[in-house]
């Protein structure tokens, strides 16, 4: 593809038209002579008049190359030549795309492996006097020789991160910013289109791309075993794919050592696989696939807390609150204990309901600060308002209740909302409804969901719930604000409460607050990296313009290409040379026959 | 027909510039000036020549035929003498002028003639040569049509004659030469010259068929091509439509491109007159507007004299 150094000036061409111009307007009607010679004149033109109008445009065109050849010149234009033995000093980026994807196996082969040989023929080519950069999954410019960066291709395995190929050719240019030698990108990738990120470089760049199809592939992208704890009578497992493969493959489902439940799905599509109870504690759900060309993302895992119901104590003067323990207690969701009060401040966990008499409110706040508790029961609002649709209480309405005031330094531990303001919060153990569970109060003890709330406030809320976070590599999640370590296998991360925490590795990781786990984070591949679909050439040049593409066999011969330039200014020169010379010979030929 | 004084004796009119020459007076005046001066040149008495009857003796001049020279005289004193004979006066010369549009253009008006009044005046001159040699002389003019005939005559004021016709001689329209050569046929009875004024500007294949009828009756022919040296070149505007003011064909060009090949196409049309003359025994004189009359009044004097 023939390149411009100077596009703009191509605007110039419109100067090649100038003799025609000329010719056009000189072609305007001639003042009248009279001469009685005609006849001669008509003689002699009858026997020149081929010769004469066949050098007159013979003129013409020569004329109109000349300019043409000119302008040309001066755009500058260049075609990169391959396979040029040697080239002069430059700056080299190899972007080499190992993100899970890159495990995938194409004609026996790897993909990686692929990838990595090329990368070693691009190095190969390279000189000492060369820079060279390797820019991989991780976002690291490593720079070294060919030898080091030998070496770091032979350690190199499929990372659990995912790759933006726009991000990683913005880094690799802002690497070569400040080179002064010729810059130059060579991205090394399987071009998945899902990975494919628009990036403005104006470094030249050239794209290596894999030879044969890509394979239909199907992988787990998410593996939900909802809230929890689980009672020990088990729970449901939700499994969604992803995948470019339309076909309908096994799902196998499986908690510890377990014999697992198996289920069809498809890509794009989930399946929900119910799973037995098991012991009290946590185990490690898994997800799995029949193996195919990508092995990383068929198979997920992720923690799983089962706990037996809780053991609560409640008041049958409770008229509601009461009479949904006892269905509760009925149904096996809760016991008779004194783990959980429900309605009352206990010495363990507790879910408190404002007094019916105001003149116990104030009791009930010195008891909640004895407790520890950083709030407090404030005015009486009278003043319908709604709570705001969330996952414990939905949207009900609340005719009254008690302002509830923060005492700490913030408002931690608002679990739902009434009018903007806070309705249930937790603290200390201790779980505070703004209102009283009567139909005067709120409309909730009368709707359906009025048991389960009343379930989930008990069985988790009030027990502590834990954080279940979902992640993918390399993207940050919020760590719950108790957490002080993140383990994975022998492998631990010390952390801060609240922060953003980036996993960089697959796999079930426990959330902790110095010995008690409360919660997990389970890091899967990305999946999108399961969409192995390729990007076309053409969106390829879209995406990043003045891209040349290659065959990633072809990746080393192109290497170091963009400085062995075919530069045709010399030759469009010593054409308007040439021409120039023709144009003085043909209009000195006409004036000397003249 | 009336002039000033002619400055005969004093120049040789018939070597000046024709355009100076004309400004010096009326067509009679200068016509007679140019006679004088041109024989003048020839050191002969206009009623003399060298014809059979004896006249007298005179010394030789250089460039006298030497078939002329009296050797008994050379042997008797060692002097140098030339026979001197009466001329013939039974010479009938008719003279052809073309009167066509085209004889009345002139590249440089002002300060050139045209055709027509170089023609005139060399007519004038020729006739008044002709009839001092007492050779009965006709004129006849045309257009594209006859428009006079002058029959042949060597009468007392008869040049006077042909003055009044040449003067009132106007550029006409078309060309048409073969009608008025064939006249001369009639105006010619026995064998005679026949002088051929033209720019040529015309059908040359008719026109040389009539000359080569007249030659073929055993008529002395010549022809005087006119042309004005503008027309022997090609120059003007960088381009120019030329126009023909006979038929006002034109044709768009530019003269720089074609003034080479267009001189080659005069010279060579040049060339194929006087290659058709001579082959036919016909004589043939290009004549530029701006060549003194004496040179040409010498070619067809001796064209009369083979004659």
């Amino acid at each position: 593809m023939i390149l411009f150094l100077h596009p703009w000036l191509l605007a110039g061409l419109a100067a090649a038209g100038i003799p025609i111009l000329l010719h056009l307007v000189a072609r305007r009607e001639p003042p009248t002579v009279v001469f009685p010679a005609v006849r001669y004149l008509v003689t002699t033109t009858q026997e020149h008049q081929r010769r004469l109008k066949l050098q007159h445009w013979l003129l013409l065109l020569v004329r109109t190359l000349f300019i043409a050849a000119l302008v040309m010149a001066g755009a500058g234009p260049t075609m990169p030549l391959t396979g040029v033995p040697g080239h002069p000093p430059g700056a080299l980026v190899v972007v080499l795309d190992n993100s899970p994807s890159s495990a995938v196996v194409s004609g026996g082969t790897p993909r990686l492996a692929q990838l990595r040989s090329a990368a070693r023929a691009v190095l190969a080519r390279s000189t000492p006097t060369d820079a060279l950069w390797l820019i991989t999954a991780d976002g690291v410019p490593r720079r070294g020789d060919a030898a080091t960066l030998g070496e770091a291709l032979d350690s190199l395995r499929p990372a659990a991160l995912r790759m933006d190929l726009g991000a990683s050719l913005a880094l690799a240019a802002q690497v070569l910013a400040p080179e002064t030698r010729p810059p130059e990108i060579m991205l090394l990738s399987d071009l998945q289109a899902s990975a494919a990120g628009e990036a403005s470089i104006t470094v030249p760049l050239v794209v290596a791309r894999p030879a044969g199809d890509t394979p239909a592939n199907v992988g787990i992208a998410g593996l939900s075993t909802g809230a929890q704890p689980w009672s020990t009578d088990g729970g449901r497992v939700v499994v969604t794919l992803a995948g470019d493969s339309g076909r309908a493959v096994p799902v196998t489902v499986r908690l510890g050592t377990r014999p697992g439940r198996q289920a069809l799905a498809s890509a794009g599509g989930g399946v929900t696989i119910p799973v037995p109870g098991a012991a009290p504690g946590w185990w490690i759900a898994t997800a799995a696939l029949d193996a195919d060309e990508l092995r990383l993302d068929d198979e997920r895992s992720a923690w799983l807390r089962v706990a037996p119901v809780a053991a609560v104590v409640w008041s049958p003067s409770d008229r509601y609150l009461g009479a949904a323990c006892e269905v509760l207690a009925a149904n096996r969701r809760i016991t008779r204990g004194t783990e959980v009060t429900a309605g009352a401040l206990g010495t363990g966990a507790s879910v408190v309901m404002p007094p019916a008499d105001p003149a116990e409110l104030g009791a009930l706040n010195r008891a909640l600060a004895r407790r520890g508790v950083s709030w407090r029961y404030g005015a009486l609002s009278m003043t319908a308002t709604t709570t705001d649709s969330g996952s414990l209480a939905g949207r009900r309405t609340v005719r009254q209740r008690y302002v509830l005031e923060s005492t700490g330094s913030g408002r931690t531990g608002v679990l739902a909302t009434a009018g903007g303001s806070p309705w249930i919060v937790r603290s200390a153990g201790v779980v505070m409804l703004g209102s009283r569970l009567d139909p005067s109060w709120t409309e909730l003890p009368l709707t359906a969901d009025f048991v389960p709330f009343v379930d989930r406030l008990l069985n988790r809320v009030a027990r502590g719930e834990l954080a279940i976070l979902d992640g993918v590599p390399g993207e940050p999640v919020a760590l719950p604000d108790l957490a002080t370590e993140v383990r994975l296998g022998d492998r631990s991360w010390s952390v801060e409460g609240g922060d953003l925490f980036r996993p960089t590795e697959l796999g079930a990781h426990l959330l902790l607050a110095e010995r008690d786990t409360i919660g997990a984070l389970n890091v899967g591949v990305d999946p999108r990296e399961s969409r192995l679909a390729r990007l076309p050439d053409d969106r390829i040049r879209r995406l990043w313009r003045g891209a040349r593409i290659v065959d990633l066999d072809k990746a080393g011969p192109a290497a170091f290409s963009s400085q062995a330039a075919a530069d045709f200014r010399g030759p469009l020169l010593w054409t308007a040379l040439v021409l120039g010379l023709i144009e003085v010979a043909l209009a000195s030929a006409r004036r000397w026959r003249a | 027909m009336n002039g000033t004084a002619a400055p005969a004796g004093r120049a040789r009119l018939d070597l000046l510039d024709p355009l100076e020459v004309s400004r010096l007076g009326g067509l009679e005046v200068v016509t007679e000036g140019v006679v004088e001066g041109f024989l003048t040149g020839l050191h002969r008495s206009p009623r003399r020549g060298f014809s059979v009857e004896f006249a007298e003796h005179r010394m030789y001049q250089p460039g006298d035929e030497l078939r002329y020279v009296d050797w008994k005289i050379l042997g008797r004193n060692d002097r140098l003498y030339v026979k001197q004979f009466e001329e013939e006066t039974n010479l009938r010369a008719a003279v052809v002028c073309d009167a066509s549009q085209s004889m009345g253009w002139s590249g440089a008006p002002g300060s050139r003639l045209t055709k027509l009044d170089y023609a005139r005046r060399l007519i004038a001159a020729l006739s008044l040569v002709l009839l001092r040699q007492r050779d009965a002389t006709g004129l006849i003019t045309f257009d594209d049509t006859v428009r006079s005939v002058t029959p042949p005559s060597a009468r007392t004021g008869h040049w006077h004659q042909l003055l009044n016709v040449l003067a009132s001689l106007e550029p006409g329209s078309g060309t048409a030469a073969e009608p008025a050569l064939r006249r001369v046929v009639a105006a010619l009875r026995r064998r005679g010259l026949v002088v051929f004024v033209s720019d040529l500007l015309l059908e040359r294949e008719l026109a040389l068929k009539a000359l080569r009828f007249l030659r073929h009756r055993g008529h002395h022919v010549l022809v005087l091509h006119i042309m004005d040296p503008a027309e022997a070149t090609l120059s003007g505007p960088a381009e120019a439509r030329f126009e023909d003011p006979e038929s006002h064909a034109a044709v768009v060009l530019r003269p720089r491109d074609w003034a080479s090949a267009y001189e080659a196409t005069v010279e060579g049309v040049v060339s194929a007159w006087r290659l058709a003359c001579r082959r036919n025994g016909i004589g043939y004189h290009r004549v530029f507007t701006d060549a003194p009359f004496g040179p040409v009044l010498r070619t067809a004097l001796a064209v009369s004299r083979r004659g």
